[in-house]
């Protein structure tokens, strides 16, 4: 089985500063990985990279999609979604000034088609294409556990549902695979839970998730397999506990005094 | 029906019994004439700056077109209005589209001000090339509107007087708030209202930023080509310096004090302004001030409003946040790494 | 006028006569367009009330030359000064309270300030074109000083070439040497930083309004006084002229906005002589939208910054 995302070399850099450094991984149907590193290790590079607000500089980036295979490196960000990448942000890029559905509706976007004409006149397969929207933005909400809150206003919402919702919007797009930055940053132990649960659900309807993330007990709990970058080179990658465990791991995160203490210890 | 849709009927029935009303005179026709004209502008300028958060400052370039296209074809031709305002929609869309699709991916500061060359370069054209448009000279003896349904066996009416361009303005006016309005509530409306929000997240949501700045920028220039249209054939006699940036200035006023983004607003703001003109064009003389001050008052009510209320009269919530001061959110769309 | 058709003289004296006029005009636009580059960087406002002080400028010399008596050598200076405290009330009044607000507002502010300032010139002064009082400026500023190839240069070419040239080179040394230079210089990369390295931001602004407002006003005294024309709407095109220079010359870059304000002129100079004169003000505007498109970061600036919206 194809993985559905294949990073080969990846390569970037700012000038002279080399963000990304020759990485490669592969990311397998169905899976939840996780993509960690202490800060400043790419992380957010790779998913921008991925996602098309980058242009690698070197290396590609496959994507896999229903035996479609397709190079989306340098893609712009709206064919990537359009192919079936979504992605959140780290700092949640919510419509703030609208309303909690609209913010969904919008996600739908790229899977509907009316303009200008069908808007005006109202034509029958533009107002098919409205009922459809609204009833899958509906779907949407009530998946993530939104459901009721249809009309507030987006940043009028908690933290957390606010992160939630992010996630509902890029749902809405029907990706294939989704890509999450930090999703459980600023939650507590129970949001986090029911993040995990979210995360397990979204995987179970065949999206493969691929996520970044510093809360070391969501990575743990949710994610089958972990990749492990650090100043924007591959380190390593395998199941949690081994990555928890490796010396060279526990060096990056915490320098060297700490690896050996872990060794002895 | 709600509170809103019945005020907003009661205007309209006002509205179609006004001519009727005893001390309603040509003169006051003629200005609400201008108030039904204005709004049309309005709203077509509407779409940019308040649904789309872009400044057009060349509004009057399309306005101009619409007029002297309408002009010059009845002038030439002697077409028929009604095969006039489909073309002078499509002209405003084109004209739209070639003006956008280059400048639309500028930032708004540029975008600002290319518009406003474009709209001065409009009128320098009109002004110099003698040959088309007769320029300073003007255009007169523009044909009025007429029914022709001779072709048919029928009688021709032509337009005589304002009352039937008073009609045929509350039309054109129903139907440009009946578009918008369905824009506004459909897939391209929302489209955006999420450019307008957030750039970098309506891409992330597979919207193409410059289709859609461009259509938006189309649609608006179609309208008010068709303003312009409707202008020519009703004042019959064009020249250049009736498509000055003042009236840019102008219909931006309309929106930026009726609140940019409701459609209810700006044509309230158009209502205003016009009304505003009028009064302040009789009452300064009595004053003892020169009539200029009229423009100066303008300028001063849209530093007035940018200050205390920017969002407008009537603002709308996704516009309101978004006028204020304060928390500004980062919209580069490369963001600097850090992770 | 068919050029094939003069004599080689003629056409080398319409070549210099343009050439003289473009860079006396040049002169005139790269002091204007100083002002709004250096506006920008500190603000990232494009100041369209601008042009109206340079019109100001001149309002101000002939009230004082003319109701006053003051003689021109100290009217000009004068002028200057009221024109540099224009300059900051504008920004203390209109724009600073907006420091925070959306570009749109600020932006709709600035036109607002300029049909403000244009109208209340009007009220002020009355909308008719007024001559410049020629009897102010001294005898010979007629008299020619230099005289090539059938060109002549008048001491007042001299004089205009001189303030320029002057003004030039002490906005250039304001900005690399004094301590205000530095700090305009770092409001303009970064405000935040500089308001933590103990920069007052606002008094920083306030005095590149004052920059940008004397030197307006300079030029718009001497447009008056060398074209003899003197009316409320002479800010609104030249600022866009000046305007286009400083895009031209990548705005937020000073010496850019110099030589674009030469470049502007003599191109408008030559396209008005050579091509048509009734386009002379929409070779500006073509210049600046066709720079704008293609090269927005003119000749020697960075693209525009982006703080708000992007692509």
């Amino acid at each position: 089985m194809t993985p559905i995302l294949e990073i080969k070399k990846l390569y970037k850099s700012f000038g002279g500063l080399e963000a990304l450094k020759d990485i490669t991984f592969n990311i397998d149907h169905g899976a939840i990985i996780g993509l960690i590193g202490p800060n400043g290790a790419g992380k957010t590079t790779l998913f921008n990279c991925v996602a098309g607000i980058e242009k690698p500089t070197g290396g590609q980036i496959i994507f896999n999609n229903d035996g479609n295979t397709i190079s989306i490196g340098g893609k712009k960000p709206e064919a990537v979604t359009a192919l079936g990448i979504a992605r959140t942000f780290q700092n949640i890029r919510l419509f703030d000034n609208l309303t909690v559905i609209d913010n969904v509706k919008i996600g739908r976007h790229c899977r509907t088609r009316s303009l200008f004409w069908g808007a005006v006149i109202r034509s029958r397969f533009q107002q098919a294409e409205e009922k459809a929207t609204t009833a899958s933005a509906n779907q949407f909400l009530d998946f993530v556990g939104l459901k009721g809150r249809e009309e507030e206003i987006a940043s009028s919402m908690p933290y957390g549902d606010q992160r939630r919702l992010e996630i509902a919007r890029a749902l809405a797009t029907e990706p294939r695979l989704l890509m999450l930055d930090e999703p459980a940053a600023g939650m507590n132990p129970q949001e986090s839970r029911d993040l995990m649960d979210l995360i397990r659900r979204i995987r179970d309807r065949e999206i493969t998730v691929l996520l970044i993330e510093h809360d070391m007990k969501v990575v743990m709990g949710v994610c089958e397999h972990v990749v492990v970058i650090n100043h924007g080179e591959w380190l390593m990658e395998g199941r949690p506990q081994e990555v928890q465990n490796d010396p060279k791991v526990i060096e990056a995160y915490l320098g060297t005094g700490a690896a050996n203490a872990a060794r002895v210890g | 029906m709600t509170r809103g849709a019945m005020i907003r009927i009661g205007f309209l029935i006002l509205a179609l019994i006004m001519p009727f009303l005893p001390f309603v005179t040509d003169y006051i026709l003629h200005i609400v004439i201008l108030i039904f004209l204005y709004m049309i502008l309005a709203l077509g300028l509407n779409i940019v700056p308040g649904f789309n958060g872009l400044l057009d400052l060349g509004y009057v370039g399309f306005y101009g077109i619409g007029a002297y296209t309408s002009g010059l074809l009845t002038y030439h031709f002697g077409l028929s209005y009604w095969v006039i305002i489909p073309l002078a929609f499509i002209n405003g869309a084109i004209w739209g589209i070639l003006l956008g699709a280059p400048t639309l991916r500028l930032t708004g500061d540029y975008f600002a001000i290319v518009t406003f060359g474009f709209s001065e370069l409009v009128v320098l054209f009109l002004t110099n090339e003698i040959w088309l448009t007769r320029g300073p000279l003007g255009l007169p003896g523009i044909d009025v509107v007429s029914i022709d349904l001779s072709l048919l066996g029928g009688p021709k009416w032509e337009f005589i007087g304002e009352l039937p361009y008073y009609y045929l303005a509350i039309v054109m006016v129903l139907v440009t708030v009946f578009v918008m309005h369905r824009i506004q509530n459909s897939r391209l409306g929302r489209a955006w209202f999420a450019i307008r929000d957030d750039e970098v997240a309506a891409v992330s949501c597979g919207i193409k930023l410059l289709t859609y700045k461009v259509i938006a920028f189309a649609i608006s220039a179609a309208f008010g080509a068709v303003g312009g249209s409707f202008f020519a054939r009703w004042v019959t006699f064009l020249s250049p310096d009736m498509f000055k940036f003042w009236e840019s200035f102008l219909v931006l006023c309309m929106i930026v004090l009726g609140g940019m983004g409701n459609i209810w607003g700006v044509m309230i703001g158009a209502a205003i302004l016009v009304s505003l003109s009028e009064v302040l064009r009789e009452l300064l003389p009595l004053l003892g001030l020169p009539v200029g001050v009229r423009f100066l008052a303008f300028g001063l009510i849209m530093v007035l409003m940018m200050r205390y209320r920017p969002a407008g009269m009537l603002p709308i919530s996704a516009v309101a946040a978004q006028m204020r001061a304060g928390r500004t959110k980062r919209k580069r769309l490369k963001p600097v790494s850090r992770a | 006028m068919d050029i094939r058709r003069l004599s080689y003289n003629r056409r080398r004296r319409l070549f210099l006569q343009q050439l003289v006029n473009g860079l006396t005009i040049g002169g005139i636009y790269a002091m204007i367009a100083v002002g709004y580059t250096m506006i920008y960087g500190v603000i990232q406002l494009i100041n369209f009330a601008h042009g109206e002080i340079y019109m100001l400028g001149a309002f101000f010399a002939i009230t004082f030359i003319v109701s006053l008596g003051i003689p021109f050598f100290v009217a000009l200076p004068l002028s200057m000064a009221c024109c540099a405290i224009c300059g900051v009330l504008l920004d203390i009044v209109a724009y600073r309270p907006l420091r925070r607000s959306p570009r749109l507002a600020a932006l709709i502010t600035a036109i607002g300030m300029s049909i403000f300032l244009q109208n209340l010139a009007m009220v002020i002064w009355g909308s008719r074109p007024k001559p410049f009082p020629q009897g102010a400026l001294p005898a010979y500023f007629e008299k020619t000083a230099v005289s090539f190839g059938g060109v002549n240069l008048s001491w007042f070419h001299l004089f205009i070439y001189g303030m320029t040239f002057t003004m030039m080179v002490g906005l250039n040394l304001i900005i690399k040497k004094t301590r205000w230079g530095k700090a305009m210089r770092a409001v303009a990369q970064n405000k935040t930083m500089a308001a933590l390295a103990g920069i007052n931001v606002n008094r920083v602004i306030s005095y590149t309004f004052v920059l940008a407002g004397a030197l307006g006003g300079a030029a718009g005294i001497m447009t008056g006084a060398f074209y003899n024309k003197i009316e409320p709407t002479m800010g609104y095109i030249a600022g866009v002229k000046a305007f286009a220079a400083a895009v031209l010359g990548g705005i937020g870059s000073v010496p850019g906005a110099m030589l674009g304000g030469l470049v502007l002129g003599v191109a408008e100079a030559f396209g008005a002589g050579y091509l048509s004169s009734l386009y002379r003000d929409g070779i500006s505007y073509g210049v600046m939208i066709i720079v704008i498109i293609l090269i927005p970061a003119g000749l020697f600036g960075r693209v525009l910054k982006e703080t708000k919206k992007s692509m």
